[in-house]
């Protein structure tokens, strides 16, 4: 009954002109980027991110969570229409869903998106309305070795999501550590890393970070290709799905809510991975595999169904637990660190209204999505007439006013620059991003915990292994590291 | 052979960052002390540098570097983004900011002239608008005052 009660202070929390407002800010900015090819919902996230610096908290933290649902809704338009993924999370969705446009039924397979999309957004927060403050209760029993325990566990988890080299994983994780080191150190006020520079003291700017990684290095490989797109450019009609949409949808929108939120709990989870298991499960599992690729239904209503209950299913280790499980998930956990409050497990005690307030809107901003992108679907599939050529310099102008807000201060834009030429040449060689990006939001957390539980320690690091709780956690990590060295293994050998 | 390279490079910067956190201290009678952190996230980059430069499997397939029309536009953003730090401090965002859409869409887009003024001036005066304007972000401003 905590979580009705609570659920309530949330929606007397939102339920202002004001919160409102910037609910539907947001699931509107939200489906802009989402539509948009080349802008993701991370790179909107970090530039709209300054904005919030001057607004109450709760406005700030609605308008950003709704930025980062709605772009899941919004990128179906894109991939369905354009053949090109608006965000990551949609790419799977290119694949029936275009073809589906092709065959003349864009309505149908924009509306079972939407559709797929509310049902399992609603779905997934009712989930964690229930399930993020059962999480913080336990966590709040959890000492400093206890934290470093999981935040190493979250750290293997992602190694274990990625694809690619797991040991490109581990030296991304390492970078994010050195650069997250750079600045004065907290404990005892010493300069480390800094070399007498005056701007290295205040430590590497997140938001130059994420914008240079995710916003500069996209727009450098966006228009090395300029790829050339064939937008289906007939009238969109029948947007309700048929009986038979229905019969052959309603499973795998189910079972893409479930496994999509359950991918959004695991660190290195959240949408984009839930998306490509969804439709994988759905063509292992279908009676008539040979449909998909040529327009199946299911095809877009798994997988568009599985990347918004991520989204639920992400926030709740970053809102119960302090642990960001993906860049934008990361990107929030800086904004509310910025905002002066700790995420973790005291965040739903401490802060409710803040905590309730997101959950509540992400009520409210499902339905403000559905009605976004069922009714106006016209009008975002307009959007997609803007070719990229004239969209990307814009993008860089906002990258430069995002980068440059956060402290007014020129050698940002350096930063910025610097880490999207690194993101963009890393992104050639087969790194992945993402856990740099983890890795340097949670290593002050890590290294503070790792700082404590050794000085509280009488035997040294052996702390880790004798408290019980830790030590589950540091053989759950072992356990992970193992299995991915065993997975590389048998890739490398061609093993089936 | 560029993969290579930045393999060692990565050894040569975690051993750097290994000798420079050593210097910090690594325990003190306290606790652990400012380097023990980074000398730890230093030697997995000098230990993941090593593996990778010994595998041959962890190389990328074909790393796909661009080259001609690809490399120009390519290098022309990373030029405008440069530009733009170098120009913002003595020209304020609005100059700094319509020269480098002009450059870019020069030499990227390859626009004809009077579109790329146009578009150039069109875009930095919205994102003024709104960023500086509706918003309420202080915009670094020239000596013209905008």
């Amino acid at each position: 009954m905590d979580a009705i009660n609570g659920l309530m202070t949330g929606f007397g929390v939102i339920l202002t002109a004001q919160n409102l407002y910037f609910c539907l800010l947001g699931s509107l900015i939200g489906t802009l980027v989402g539509v948009l090819p080349g802008v993701g919902p991370l790179a909107a996230l970090a530039l709209l991110l300054p904005v919030t610096f001057t607004m109450q908290p709760v406005g700030g933290m609605v308008m950003l969570a709704s930025i980062f649902y709605g772009a899941m809704y919004g990128g179906s338009t894109t991939s369905i229409l354009l053949n090109i993924p608006g965000e990551a999370a949609s790419v799977v969705t290119c694949i029936d869903g275009h073809k589906m446009a092709r065959q003349g039924r864009a309505g149908a397979a924009l509306g079972i998106a939407a559709i797929g999309s509310f049902i399992a957004g609603t779905l997934g927060v009712i989930i964690m309305t229930f399930f993020a403050p059962a999480i913080a209760a336990v966590a709040i029993r959890f000492g400093p070795p206890e934290n470093f325990g999981l935040m190493v566990l979250g750290l293997v988890c992602t190694l274990y999501m990625i694809t690619g080299s797991p040991v490109k994983g581990v030296l991304m994780i390492a970078l994010g550590f050195l650069c997250a080191a750079i600045g004065i150190d907290v404990v005892n006020g010493r300069e480390r890393f800094t070399f007498g520079s005056v701007d290295l003291s205040a430590g590497i700017e997140l938001l130059a970070v994420v914008i240079g990684l995710f916003g500069v290095s996209e727009v450098l490989g966006n228009v090395e290709t300029m790829a050339k797109s064939t937008l289906v450019s007939e009238k969109i009609r029948g947007l309700w799905p048929t009986l038979n949409d229905w019969r052959q949808s309603w499973r795998p929108m189910l079972r893409g809510s479930g496994l999509g939120f359950i991918l959004g709990l695991v660190p290195g989870g959240g949408p984009v991975t839930a998306s490509f298991m969804s439709y994988a499960l759905e063509k292992r599992i279908s009676p008539t595999p040979e449909r998909f690729g040529e327009g199946a239904i299911e095809g877009v209503a798994g997988p568009e169904s599985a990347n918004n209950a991520a989204v639920a299913g992400s926030l709740i280790p970053v809102l119960s637990l302090g642990i960001p499980g993906n860049p934008v998930t990361a990107l929030l956990l800086g904004a509310l660190v910025i905002h002066g409050i700790q995420p973790g497990p005291l965040f739903v005690t401490q802060r409710p209204d803040l905590f309730w307030g997101i959950v509540a809107s992400m009520y409210v901003g499902n339905v403000f999505l559905l009605v976004l992108n069922l009714p106006l679907v016209g009008l975002w599939a307009q959007l997609l007439r803007i070719p990229y050529r004239v969209l990307f310099p814009v993008v860089l102008l906002l990258s430069v006013i995002g980068t440059y807000s956060a402290n007014k201060n020129v050698f940002d834009l350096w930063v910025m620059l610097g880490f999207g030429v690194a993101g963009y040449v890393l992104r050639k060689l087969e790194y992945d991003l993402a856990p740099f990006v983890i890795a340097f939001v949670l290593a002050p957390m890590l290294e503070q915990s790792m700082r404590q539980s050794l000085a509280m320690s009488a035997d040294g690091a052996m702390i880790f292994l004798q408290r019980p709780g830790t030590a589950l956690l540091l053989a759950a990590s072992a356990l992970l590291i193992a299995l991915i060295f065993r997975r590389k293994r048998k890739i490398e050998g061609g093993m089936p | 052979m560029f993969e290579r390279a930045l393999n060692a490079f990565w050894i040569a910067l975690g051993a750097a960052a290994a000798a420079y956190a050593w210097t910090l201290g690594v325990m003190s009678p306290s606790g652990p002390d400012s380097g023990l952190f980074p000398l730890i996230a230093a030697a997995i980059i000098v230990g993941s540098g090593i593996t990778l430069m010994a595998q041959r499997a962890s190389l990328a397939a074909s790393p796909d570097f661009p080259r001609g029309a690809a490399l120009w536009r390519v290098g022309g953003v990373v030029a405008g983004l440069a530009l733009f730090a170098l120009g913002i401090p003595y020209l304020g965002f609005a100059i700094t900011g319509a020269i480098t859409m002009l450059i870019l869409l020069r030499t990227v887009e390859q626009s004809s002239w009077a579109m790329s003024v146009l578009l150039a001036i069109a875009s930095v005066v919205a994102v003024v608008w709104l960023f500086g304007h509706l918003l309420g972000m202080p915009l670094p401003r020239g000596p013209w005052g905008f």
